[in-house]
């Protein structure tokens, strides 16, 4: 196997939130094409982490980031914190999948269409194809091929958290972020999602968050433990 | 045990509440009905004249409650219109925008706003027309324009109130979903979070339309008048329901007036109704369109 190629490199993070220091010169670096897992007790700034990676700490009051981050999309290592970087792009390369469902209270299709509508795409055709691509990238279409304009929300909980899989990888992210995606789902949806993320390997650099240890050492190439503000090798 | 009698009684007073206040209403509205149904017709709206000729505004209608009907119409009309989006975007602003500091004393404002007297935002917009009238154009009367912007003042704060409350309580995870995928602050607002809370706003927008229908107290001051026909434009006198309610009510000088009055009154409540009925088809239609059409 060749060298491994680093996508992500962190050096001396800082998360703070009203004024508590939540993550501390955290220094690391996550290579292309694997899957990183970090674990952890809970409330210990996992979830904090994940938004230092996509800026969306931003659109929380009161939370702050120190340190930077350089990420390689193809051009060389940029810093995604240069006032100059558009936060909006870097979201469109980085996706998000949070703990919880979280659906758009619209339908199935809208729900996958919706990043590609905000990324200003108007050709119907296209946006039909990369619709059905991600749906079936993500195990879902089968499933949902026949309801495509019923609400998202009556979906199972396993089926909605695959369509926010979609939804993140509709716009072809290099980084994909989960935050405990599986902890709501039955052993079945779990299973799902896992053999989901091994395949999406080939395309993405993932960095999961997760409490299962069963679960980190079926899929993770890369374990991170999170304690005391710090991240360590496991 | 005691826990238990508490309980009960406490869900008893409730029942009792829930059914005292339902009982009011089907009272005041059945009386009116009782009251009111016999004098609803034609002739009370349209009097004597061709009701064709006066809906195309082809004939004034004289001594007939159709004029004080789109008087109310319009005032409605263009009260929400001018109220709506100052509203709706002081509550965004509220909501999204402003810093904790800002949004306590405009909230304070606000609710100071939403707790004056109508009469006094009356006299307000009545003083306005007089010092316009005064020192910039002497052609400046109460009117319908007047009337309008003065109730939007009145109903702004419901609106205000329901569109900050509504954004407000959308769940974080909700509110952090569009940012994630790249959306800005401004596409989230219009995309995700006004959609999501629509029906919430559109209850607000309800109550603000029953008030600007209803109110008597602005309007007397600043434009209404007893008899002006259909209003020629937005610069003229003009009828309203709740106007003509009061006065049949305080200067009726025979029984079939009277009865006039309950027929204008219960016409007020059907226009109400219907304007309700009008918002809760835009809410379904905008729910419709922004969710689930391809």
């Amino acid at each position: 196997m060749g060298k491994k190629q680093i996508k992500i490199q962190i050096k001396d993070l800082g998360f703070y939130y009203k004024n508590q220091q939540v993550l501390k010169n955290i220094c690391v670096e996550f290579e292309n094409n694997s899957i990183t897992s970090i674990s952890g007790p809970s409330g210990q700034g996992k979830s904090s982490f994940l938004m230092a990676l996509n800026r969306l700490w931003e659109s929380i009051e009161n939370a702050k980031v120190k340190g930077t981050i350089h990420m390689d999309f193809g051009k060389g290592f940029e810093n995604i914190y240069h006032k100059n970087y558009s936060v909006t792009e870097l979201r469109q390369r980085v996706g998000t999948v949070f703990q919880v469902p979280n659906p758009l209270p619209m339908s199935i299709y809208k729900n996958i269409a919706f990043p590609l509508k905000l990324r200003g795409e108007k050709n119907k055709t296209i946006i039909a194809q990369k619709v059905k691509q991600a749906l079936i990238e993500s195990f879902l279409w089968e499933e949902v091929k026949d309801r495509l304009s019923t609400d998202a929300g009556l979906l199972s909980g396993g089926q909605q958290q695959r369509l926010c899989i979609a939804r993140a990888l509709v716009l072809e992210p290099q980084v994909l972020l989960l935050d405990e995606p599986t902890s709501s789902l039955d052993e079945a949806s779990v299973r799902v999602i896992e053999d989901l993320l091994v395949q999406l390997k080939k395309k993405c650099t993932i960095i999961l968050v997760s409490h299962h240890i069963d679960q980190v050492d079926r899929i993770a190439d890369n374990k991170l433990v999170l304690s005391d503000r710090r991240l360590e090798q496991q | 045990m005691e826990k238990n009698v508490w309980d009960m009684l406490l869900g008893f007073f409730a029942w009792c509440c829930a059914i005292l206040l339902a009982g009011s209403m089907i009272l005041i509205i059945g009386f009116l009905i009782v009251k009111g149904y016999e004098a609803i017709s034609l002739e009370l709206i349209f009097a004597n004249t061709s009701p064709l000729e006066a809906l195309l505004f082809k004939q004034q209608v004289f001594g007939g409650l159709f004029p004080a009907m789109v008087g109310t119409f319009f005032l409605v009309l263009l009260s929400i219109g001018f109220a709506l989006p100052l509203g709706l975007a002081s509550g965004i602003f509220l909501a999204e925008y402003a810093p904790d500091s800002i949004k306590k004393i405009f909230s304070l404002c606000f609710d100071i706003l939403a707790g004056v007297p109508s009469i006094v935002i009356g006299l307000f917009g009545f003083s306005i027309t007089i010092l316009l009238h005064h020192s910039f154009n002497s052609q400046i009367f109460p009117c319908l324009l007047i009337s309008a912007l003065s109730l939007a003042f009145l109903v702004l704060p419901y609106i205000i109130k329901t569109t900050q409350g509504a954004l407000e309580s959308i769940p974080l995870l909700i509110r952090l979903t569009a940012p994630s995928l790249g959306a800005t602050k401004l596409e989230n607002i219009f995309l995700v979070l006004l959609p999501t809370s629509i029906s919430d706003i559109t209850s607000g927008i309800v109550l603000a339309i029953g008030r600007c229908a209803e109110d008597t107290a602005v309007i007397m001051l600043t434009g209404v008048v007893a008899v002006a026909g259909i209003p020629k434009s937005i610069f003229s006198g003009f009828e309203a329901l709740p106007f003509y309610v009061y006065y049949i009510a305080s200067e009726y000088s025979d029984q079939s007036e009277l009865m006039k009055g309950y027929g204008a009154a219960m016409i007020l409540l059907l226009i109400c109704a219907g304007l309700f009925g009008i918002s809760h088809w835009v809410k379904k239609w905008l729910t419709e369109k922004t969710r689930f059409s391809y």
